[in-house]
Parts: structure tokens; sequence; C-alpha cells
């Protein structure tokens, strides 16, 4: 039997030596593309890592929203008429606007069977007055900040009233214009609570993708350079086109793990009911998944650079030092920048990724700065995948591990 | 036909591969010999174009090659490697598909190259659970996978039980078959007697010679094989003989002519009988051995 069933080449035909084989239409970088997709989506241990990091995202919600929405009740061994009023105002506020904080009070004998009903544990707490009117509120081991939070507002109220009543003034009066009205200059107040929770989920899911796709960047480089198999694929298509395929690859992949983690978190919000707060969220998001494309571009061809230069996985610790400081920055401008820093950080390729999405959250910002923000993202990315092409075409052939610098004074 | 001319590629002050020249005629099994760090690997890897040379040119049926027409080449590397953790049968489809195959053709392919090679049961399994020699057979699959134009093969036998040998022989010769020009380097010389038309010796990154099997030993020294009785001693005074060997009756001479061989075998005679008086055909691996001293 003959496996050559296609007799093709043959050193008289000028035309045998560079045949093209018919139904292979597909260009080299996506085939390339298309295998990291593949070879990760039948990775049993990236399908366990996502399943599980989507069940910690919507259970994260859903012990938030039920955190919130869970009741508290106090029970309060009190000795006097006064002291039940206390208890009784606390229970009116705890449950006034939608709240569920209940305040019951236990009307005991004495100061001595209050203290022995909490050191019993039947009460929470006792709240006295000595015979100065000096109120005492009494826990076993503690006092839960809830409970003392609430006696104390109503304590107040309660004597203020009742002070108010003994000069003849009503307390309305007594505190008539002492509100204090807070307003910002820039943003609401709203928005700043929505944006520092935003933050920290966009620098978050930032570094979280730039460290998972991007060491599976630099891995998938190293391997083959390792395996010397990039000898065999150098010599079927440009090297630049594997280079291409697997930044592409990576970034789809982690652009598809971003929207299903970040739409399982808006799903659960709005199922929960936790969703007053999304609303403002949206538009930045989708920003957010715009800078992040950019700004994984970039590091994506910093990791093939470092994966270039490995000669084994083990290696990738080496010089991976400002790659991952340029991930934390951005991580860290999630987290901590405001002002003048974070609008400097804005215009940063990589951390702009974080930033320039958090400022949008903030404050009104005109439309040129985030277009601006990215058409430097782009330049930056585009240089350094150019660069980065360079030294990853030069080092990947090259055997065994090799410095930044040395890589660039090699020649093919 | 695959010409290389003048190659040449120096790393740093070293001088690996230097104006080295040879063909490897189409339909023609070409055995690369020397000793290690003689520049054969350093040779085939600029053919693949891996490596820029820094002089010199390859030639394919006269025109240079480009990158198109490597892409058509059939190569295996001096380090063997796949992806170790993959089934074999996807990164087999892979290189196909990069060899511009349609996947469908890929799979078929490799599955038929696979069951030559008794693997067809194991197309699943991730390549790094194989025996090494499995291993290389995968390895020599990939290399054969896009019914390649030119076969440049690095050792394609070191690691190969007798059986996988002979399997890849029949591979190589229905490739030659079809004219395929074959470069294969390997320090077995059996195999390379066994197996060559062709033959092109380096030797610290020189050419020491080059040619079909019939024009190296038509090149080389003239030998014979004498037998006579009673003794061969008197061979030693004979004018233009020179002794490689005597021992008893018997005697191994290089002659510069066929009339000195002429004159010998007629002295021979006159001094008693002759039994034996032969010319030596030497073998590739002899004229390698002779060559490389």
């Amino acid at each position: 039997m003959s496996t050559i069933t296609k007799p093709r080449h043959a050193g008289h035909h000028p035309e045998g030596a560079a045949p093209s084989v018919p139904g292979s239409t597909q260009p080299a970088w996506l085939i390339v593309t298309l295998r990291e997709v593949m070879v990760k989506a039948k990775d049993r241990g990236f399908a366990i890592s996502t399943v599980v990091t989507l069940v910690l995202i919507v259970a994260g919600v859903v012990f938030n929203a039920y955190m919130d929405n869970r009741g508290e009740d106090f029970a309060v061994a009190v000795t006097s008429d006064a002291g039940r009023s206390v208890v009784a105002l606390a229970d009116e506020d705890g449950r006034a606007d939608g709240g569920n904080t209940a305040f019951k009070a236990e009307v005991v004998e004495s100061d001595d069977a209050a203290l022995d009903q909490v050191r019993s544990g039947d009460v929470d707490a006792a709240l006295l007055q000595d015979k100065d009117g000096l109120w005492t509120l009494t826990g076993k081991e503690e006092v839960s900040p809830g409970l003392s939070g609430g006696l104390g507002a109503a304590l107040e109220s309660f004597v203020l009233s009742t002070n108010a009543a003994a000069t003849g003034i009503s307390p309305e009066e007594l505190l008539a214009g002492s509100e204090l009205e807070q307003s910002l200059l820039e943003g609401s107040t709203e928005n700043q609570a929505v944006a520092s929770v935003a933050g920290f989920a966009f620098g978050f899911l930032f570094y979280m993708a730039a460290m998972i796709f991007g060491l599976q960047i630099a891995n998938s480089v190293v391997e083959e350079k390792q395996n010397r198999v990039v000898e065999i694929l150098a010599t079927a298509i440009p090297i630049r086109q594997l280079l291409y395929g697997k930044v592409l690859g990576n970034t789809i992949l982690a652009m598809v793990q971003l929207a299903l983690y970040g739409g399982a978190a808006l799903l659960a919000l709005n199922l929960t009911g936790t969703s007053d707060l999304v609303g403002g969220i949206i538009p930045a998001s989708g920003w957010f998944l715009v800078f992040f494309l950019f700004g994984f571009l970039i590091l994506a061809a910093m990791w093939a650079v470092l994966g270039s230069l490995a000669s084994r996985p083990e290696d990738l610790n080496n010089g991976s030092a400002p790659v991952l400081a340029l991930i934390l920055a951005a991580l860290g401008a999630g987290l901590f920048a405001t002002g003048q820093l974070l609008v400097v950080a804005s215009y940063v390729p990589v951390v702009s990724s974080v930033a320039m999405p958090i400022r949008m959250l903030n404050t009104e910002v005109a439309l040129w700065e985030p277009i601006l923000s990215l058409v430097i993202a782009l330049a930056a990315a585009a240089a350094l995948i150019h660069l980065g092409e360079k030294i990853y075409r030069r080092a990947v052939m090259q055997p065994g591990a090799l410095s930044l610098r040395k890589a660039m004074k090699l020649e093919q | 036909m695959l010409q290389v001319q003048n190659l040449t590629r120096r790393f740093g002050e070293h001088t690996a591969v230097d104006d080295v020249t040879f063909s490897v005629p189409s339909g023609k099994m070409t055995g690369f010999v020397g000793a290690n760090g003689a520049g054969k690997t350093t040779t085939m890897r600029m053919i693949m174009g891996v490596l820029t040379a820094h002089a010199g040119k390859v030639l394919l049926d006269g025109r240079s090659v480009t990158a198109d027409d490597r892409a058509t080449f059939g190569y295996m590397p001096e380090e063997r490697g796949l992806y170790p953790k993959q089934p074999i049968i996807d990164q087999l489809v892979y290189l196909g598909q990069l060899h511009r195959m349609s996947q469908g053709d890929a799979r078929s392919r490799a599955q038929e190259l696979l069951e030559r090679f008794q693997l067809g049961d194991r197309r699943k399994d991730k390549l790094e659970s194989l025996s090494l020699g499995n291993q290389q057979r995968v390895q020599i699959a990939a290399s054969l996978l896009h019914r390649p134009s030119v076969l440049i093969l690095d050792e394609p036998f070191s690691g190969l039980d007798p059986v996988a040998v002979d399997s890849m022989v029949e591979l190589l010769r229905e490739h030659t078959a079809q004219g395929v020009p074959v470069l294969f380097s390997s320090h077995q010389l059996d195999l390379v007697d066994r197996l060559c038309d062709n033959l092109v010796i380096l030797q610290k990154g020189r050419l020491v010679t080059s040619g079909s099997g019939d024009e190296l030993r038509a090149a080389a020294p003239r030998r014979h094989r004498l037998t006579v009785s009673p003794d061969a001693g008197w061979v030693r005074e004979e004018a233009g003989v020179t002794v490689i060997d005597v021992a008893g009756r018997d005697a191994v001479v290089e002659l510069d002519s066929d009339d000195d061989a002429q004159r010998l075998l007629t002295a021979a005679m006159a001094r008693g009988r002759v039994h034996e008086f032969s010319r030596i055909r030497p073998s590739l691996s002899e004229i390698y051995r002779g060559v490389s001293q």
C-alpha cells in the first residue's frame, strides 16, 4: 500500500515545488488562535476554575444581599418606664424605612434582676439608669454595634424630647437648622459608593485575567520553545503569525471569561434585588471591556516575550517583575488612586484600563478623554507587539534562557 | 533537485559551516555524515530557513527556495519535540493545517500514518504517555503528514527499534519513488550503506566529499586483495605497490593504476600459485572512515 496518494513534487516539474492544497483557506494565525482557544477550553482545570469562580461570584452577591436583608432582634432588660420608652423608640427607628431591626423590652423588678437576665442570656443587654440619671448599657461579653447604635440614638432623642418638654420648647424647634446636607462638586454621593465597589471589581478582574491568561501565553510560548516544536512550526508558517495567534486566542479567552464573570455578577445583583446601584456601573463596565482589551493586548505581547526568553516554565519568574509591576499598578489604581493621580493614571497604558473607567464612574469625563486614552493604549499595544515580535522571533528559536539585552543582539 | 551552494554560518568567532556545496538529487536518498559538531544540523537548519545563512544559498530546481517552498518540505529537527500533553491526533491535525492541509485531509492522512506505525488505536492518547520509540514514530508522521516535496531529516533513525527502522525505510522509499529528494543525517553507517544512493561528508564545517556511491567508489583508492602460496611477503618489495596489510598468504595492497595491477598479477603468477586477485569494493562507511581520518 502506498501512502502517497497524490504524487506532488517531482524535481523536474517547476510547479511541483510549491503546491497549494485545495480546501485549506484559513490563514495561519487563525489556525493558531483556534488551537489556543480549543486547548484551553478542553482543559479540565480551566473549566473547573471558571465554574468555581462563577459560583463564588454569585454566592458572594447572594450572601451580601442576605446579610443586608437579615433582621436582628434584640431583647433588652429595663427597670423603668423611661427605659421601656427608649427601647420602644429604638424599635420604631429600627423598623423605619424598610429596616428590620427589632428591639423588645423586658421589664424587670431590679437592676440585679436585669443583670441576672443578661448573665443567663435571656436578654442581649440591660439598659439601666443610676440615681444620678446616667444611663448604662451592660452586655454579657459584648454589645453588638447594632444594639448600642440603635439604643444610643433612641436615648439621645428620648432625652432631647424630655429636656425640651421641660423647657417648653418642642424638639423640632431645638434642632432647627442643625441638619447637615451633603453634596459633592463633582459626581454624586451615590456614585461614590458605586465607584469604590466597581473600582475594586475592575481592578481585581483585570489583575486576575492579566495573570491567568498572561501566564497562559507565556507558558504556551515556552512549551513550544522547550519542546522545539517551534522549529517545525517556523518552517511551516511565519513565526510572526504564531505570536499573533497566541495573543489573539488568549485575548479572546480572557474577554469571554471576563464577560461571563461580569454577566453573572450583574445577573445575581438583579435577581437579589440589590440592583439599584447597578444602573450606574453598566456604561462604565462597557468602557472597561474596551479598555481591558487594549491593556491586555499590551500585556499579552510582554508575556509572549517573557515566554520566548525563558527556557523552562520555571524561568518565567525571572524577568516577570516589570510586567507584574504594571499589573499591580493597574490594580492599585482601581483601589487607591484619586484626584490628579487618577487623572494621570487614566492615560498610562495598561493602568488606564482600570483607571479611566473608574474616573468615568466618579466624575463627568468628556468623551474625548477615554478616546484619547484608548488611542494612546492602542499605539502602545501596536508598538509593543511590533517590538515583542522582533524579540520573540529571535529568542524563541534560540535554545536556553536569555536576557532581554542578549535577545536584542541575536541574529536569526 | 535540492542544491546547497556555498552555505556559510558563523557563531561568533566560530565558523560552524564553511562554504559547503552539494546537491540532493530528486528521487534519491542522500546520507549526510560527519562527526558530532561537523555542521550537519546547522546546514539542515539553514536549508529549512530556521537559521539564516551568512553566505550562500539553497536552490530548488534551480531557483532560490522561498518560504512557500519550505512550507512544503518535511522536516525532522535534531531535538525532537511535539506537544507532550496533547492527544497525538490533535497535534498532527494542527501541524497539517499549518502546512496548508484542510482539517479533514490532515485527519485522514494522520490516521493513515499512525496505522502504518501501529499507533492507530492510540491516536487519542497524550504524546507523553507513549514510549520514546513511539514518540519518535509520531515525530516521523509529523514530518511526512503534508506529503512533502523535499525531506530533511536530522537523525531520523536514532531511537528506533529494527522493526520501526524497516517501516521508516519503506516509507522513505515510497517518497523517493515519487521523486522526492531525501537528505538524512545519521551516525549509523550500516544504515547509510544500506539506504543511500548519495553521500555528503562534512568535517569541521567543511565539505570533505559528496557524490553518488559509484562516484565516491571510483574516487576511492584502488585496493586489491591478493592470495598466493606459499607466501605473500614479497609484495613489500614490488614497485608501485603500497602495502596495507600482509599476513601469511594474504595481502591487501593499494595500486595507483590498472597497469600496476596487471604487473603485480604477472609477478605473483611467476612466483607461485594465485588463489585470488580481486578489486575491493569499498562500502560507503569505509569511504567515510577513509576520508575523515
